[in-house]
């Protein structure tokens, strides 16, 4: 079996422990924990790190500098940040529900974390293998909408309420067209465990050439999922001040703004799994290619993001249900068309 | 039975929404009350006032030459503007006739601050639609014009260049070949911003047949400007009254369709390159001579009164000055384009949903230290 | 440059309007009009195809210390899209009307509204409202638009006193006393 550098590693680390304890069981309990560790390092890192980039290919869109001032090149300005957030008065608007709304920035970041654990990093790097991949992250991930509710309902604001019920709005419409999108692909498969779609790429073409559709619909229904521009609707900012977001300050909205980061991110793997082969690609190592394609797809997130204006709230949800899911259902069709006739051949 | 059973029908109900007086997009502090059915506008009523400075009374215990600048405080990013409305009721006061040198600079300001208050308004609009980047583009370029402004008078915003009888000094050395270099500019920048947003389906569907005002609604409302013009009537007061300078240029009057809020943003887009036209006339026709008119150092117009309109940024900005001879005006009246735009509002949003109202309010381009007065 | 409207037609005015007053000397005289037949003179310089002022360029108001004014300039303009039903078009000059009214009643002015005749006047009267106190009777909406609800007085009066703002007592900390001033 073929491995990569992060099982490698793994292994020594295994190996080595071995060696030291001696006993299986507590070994693998051990490497699971540093297993977390690791993925939730990476989840702050790369959210903190992204913080630095959106900003810096924001200003590059936009003709400015960027943040410039803390460190070289403005690259502690996320320390900054996080420092004065972290500093900041925690307030509590009156008529909130309280428990409900301290919960909500926390029970956020479960989904969005939890998704990481179906990620195939490289050859083998992946936290829970399961069978059920596809099906259980689609699960996990959209009950992000339910905070949004929360944040939104309790804190006792209209923008905040505006904003949970488009929250709402948008997950309903978007989360089936997306399903269908990603049919296509469990039906070339014919699994729904992450490794075999990876490796399904690897032994033939990446999906992308053969889903065409299924990868323009996915990346659509992606910018809904991550509420970002053209469809920030949660919290677009010229209508509704923050939406669901209005009343955090400080931690609390930091805690927000950290979830959309690692939604972001979740969604640019996600899309190089699907779509980009994930880790697999000639003479570089699996994990390099990962993050790679990883970042690409970060950066056209990016660039639609800073030039794209936002659509209506009507007008996305007639183009999630009269648009996308049919586009999505006659994609799901003729892959089964496609499959039928090879089949034959 | 069932304790949640009842035979009542469930029932919906409106709720109002305070929008402002902060709000990321009121350009100011408006407040709007939105009453709302879910997303659905169902009446809109601003509430304005609270940038109010009684400009119009401070003004009555001014003498006419330190009136001046408090034009400028109006319509703060348009001063050129408001100084060339003022100035011009006070000499139809008095009788004054600036010389024609004043006149062509005082064409040439009053359009670059056409050019550059549009180019606000095309930032805005963006801004309000979700297109964040459309703001820094529009507001880098205009930073060239003030920087112009600067060259020109040392002020980039509140500029009180334009003065009873002419203007503040004559124009500087190299001022000529700035404003050209800037002018071949103008083509360039102007195709960056369609490219940018016009080009963009997104963009499109935002604006187009949203916010559909027919000629007549929009004469009912008091629009003038742009707005107007965006309903297919080619009202403009320096084409209809013919002041100062205007006469001698060659400049169309671009007009809309349908009153929808793409076309007011077409109507100002189309503009800017008409008054990039008229500026480049007027520098290659610049005559010579004084560029100030013998006006008295204690200024005491004669008993009477004046209306005097010019073509501002946003509409047709009146000075209604009553003069009792001596040298502070008795009332001024000042009649604010966007003050009186904002009645349109109501017909505008109603029906929308609240994506609408922000463009509808941002495409009638109002400016809350003009509206407050 | 500005047309006035010109003499034969003030005289049809003064026809069908005999209560009106100008100063026939004048190049440009204001028309003064008694409140009472303000709608009617409105309605018909604006529908009448001899004068079509459709616009409502202007509405303020004066205060003269013993009794206010009411200023209306109405714009004829000869491209207006109302012309082109009537066909009217480019037969004549762009004019100008100044229309006032003479309130003598000081203390309680009120003024017909003109918001049934031109629509666009209805933010204009509600300031007038607000600065001036002239109530406009039939107007649609008359609020303060300007200043606060619970504002007393109307600033641009020429009577107008400034209300003194309330007396905060002035808080000095010495050594550890908190003096008053």
């Amino acid at each position: 079996m073929e491995t990569g550098i992060v099982m490698t590693v793994a292994n020594l680390i295994r190996g080595i422990l071995m060696l030291i304890l001696g006993n299986e069981f507590i070994v693998s309990v051990i490497m699971k924990l540093i297993g977390i560790g690791a993925m939730i390092g990476v989840i702050s890192f790369a959210a903190i790190l992204f913080t630095y980039t959106e900003r810096k290919v924001c200003a590059f869109i936009q003709v400015r500098l960027g943040p410039n001032r803390v460190g070289p090149r403005g690259l502690l300005q996320p320390i900054a940040d996080m420092l004065k957030l972290m500093s900041k008065e925690d307030i509590i608007p009156y008529g909130v529900d309280r428990v409900v709304w301290a919960l909500a920035p926390m029970v956020l970041f479960v989904p969005s974390a939890l998704a990481y654990a179906f990620f195939p990093f490289d050859d083998g790097a992946i936290f829970a293998d399961v069978n059920v991949g596809i099906f259980l992250l689609i699960a996990i991930s959209s009950q992000s909408v339910l905070t949004f509710l929360m944040a939104g309902v309790a804190s006792n604001s209209k923008y905040g309420m505006i904003g949970a019920m488009r929250a709402v709005a948008t997950s309903l419409s978007y989360e089936a067209p997306m399903v269908f999108s990603l049919l296509g692909i469990v039906m070339i498969t014919g699994s729904l465990r992450m490794s075999d779609i990876v490796a399904a790429q690897q032994n033939t073409v990446w999906f992308i050439v053969l889903q065409p559709i299924a990868f323009l619909i996915y990346l659509t229904t992606c910018f809904a999922e991550t509420n970002r521009t053209p469809f920030d609707f949660v919290e677009c900012e010229s209508e509704i001040v923050a939406g669901a977001f209005t009343e955090y300050s400080g931690m609390r909205w930091a805690l927000f703004f950290l979830a959309e980061y690692a939604n972001l991110l979740s969604i640019s793997v996600l899309t190089t799994t699907f779509f980009l082969g994930g880790w697999s690609g000639p003479i570089l190592p699996g994990f390099v290619w990962f993050w790679l394609k990883t970042i690409f797809m970060l950066m056209i997130f990016l660039w639609i993001r800073w030039t794209f204006p936002r659509v209506r709230i009507d007008q996305m949800m007639s183009f999630g249900w009269k648009v996308l899911l049919p586009l999505a259902l006659v994609n799901v069709l003729f892959t089964g068309v496609g499959i039928y006739i090879n089949r034959f051949m | 039975m069932n304790e949640f059973e009842t035979n009542e029908q469930p029932r919906t109900e409106t709720y109002v929404l305070n929008m402002g007086p902060q709000h990321p997009s009121t350009h100011g502090v408006l407040r709007v009350e939105l009453e709302l059915d879910g997303e659905r506008v169902i009446k809109v009523r601003p509430i304005m006032g609270y940038l109010h400075r009684g400009i119009e009374k401070l003004m009555e215990s001014r003498t006419y030459f330190q009136c001046s600048p408090y034009t400028d405080r109006l319509d703060y990013i348009s001063s050129m503007n408001n100084n060339y409305g003022y100035c011009k009721a006070v000499e139809e006061l008095c009788g004054i006739e600036p010389p024609p040198r004043a006149n062509y600079i005082r064409a040439i300001c009053a359009e670059l601050n056409r050019l550059s208050s549009h180019m606000v308004y095309i930032g805005s609009l963006a801004n309000d639609v979700g297109a964040v980047t459309g703001m820094l583009y529009t507001f880098r370029d205009r930073e060239d014009i003030l920087d112009i402004f600067d060259l020109l008078c040392g002020a980039r915003q509140t500029c009180n260049y334009i003065r009873i009888g002419g203007v503040a000094q004559d124009i500087p050395a190299g001022f000529d070949e700035k404003v050209r270099k800037f002018l071949d500019r103008v083509p360039d920048f102007l195709k960056e911003y369609s490219d940018l947003l016009e080009s963009n389906e997104i963009f499109q569907i935002r604006l187009k047949d949203v916010s559909v005002m027919t000629a007549q609604e929009a004469m009912d409302c008091g629009m003038t400007g742009p707005n107007l013009r965006a309903t297919g009537v080619p009202f403009d007061v320096r084409k209809v009254d013919g002041y100062g300078a205007y006469p001698d240029f060659d400049f169309d009057v671009p007009t809309g369709e349908h009153g929808d809020n793409w076309d007011r943003y077409e109507v100002r887009y189309k503009e800017m390159f008409e008054s990039a036209k008229i500026i480049r006339q007027a520098l290659d026709g610049m005559p010579e001579g004084d560029y100030m008119a013998k006006v008295p150092k204690m200024l005491r117009p004669p008993k009477g009164e004046v209306f005097s309109r010019t073509e501002g940024t946003r509409g047709e900005l009146g000075f209604y000055i009553v003069s009792d001879g001596t040298n502070k005006p008795y009332r001024v009246h000042i009649r604010r384009p966007s003050f009186v735009s904002m009645q349109g509002l109501n017909p505008m949003c109603r029906g929308g949903l609240i994506g609408d109202a922000i463009a509808a309010f941002a495409s009638i381009d109002p400016l809350m230290g003009e509206v407050d007065c | 440059m500005k047309n006035y409207i010109d003499a034969s037609l003030l005289d049809v005015l003064k026809g069908k309007f005999p209560t009106i007053e100008y100063d026939t000397e004048a190049k440009e005289p204001a028309v003064y009009v008694p409140a009472d037949v303000l709608l009617a003179f409105m309605a018909f310089v604006k529908t009448n195809d001899k004068f079509l002022f459709d616009r409502l360029e202007n509405v303020t108001a004066v205060d003269y210390k013993t009794y206010f004014e009411m200023v209306y300039h109405l714009f004829a303009w000869n491209q207006s899209p109302i012309d082109a039903e009537i066909e009217r078009k480019n037969e004549y000059e762009n004019m100008w009307l100044t229309v006032k009214v003479k309130i003598d009643n000081h203390d309680a002015p009120a003024v017909p509204s003109v918001t049934s005749v031109f629509p666009s006047a209805e933010y204009e009267e509600r300031e007038v409202y607000d600065l001036m106190g002239i109530t406009f009777t039939g107007h649609p909406d008359l609020r303060r638009i300007l200043l606060a609800d619970d504002f007393t007085g109307h600033p641009l009066r020429k009577d107008y006193k400034e209300i003194a703002p309330p007396y905060t007592p002035r808080v000095r900390r010495e050594g550890g006393k908190i003096i008053y001033e």
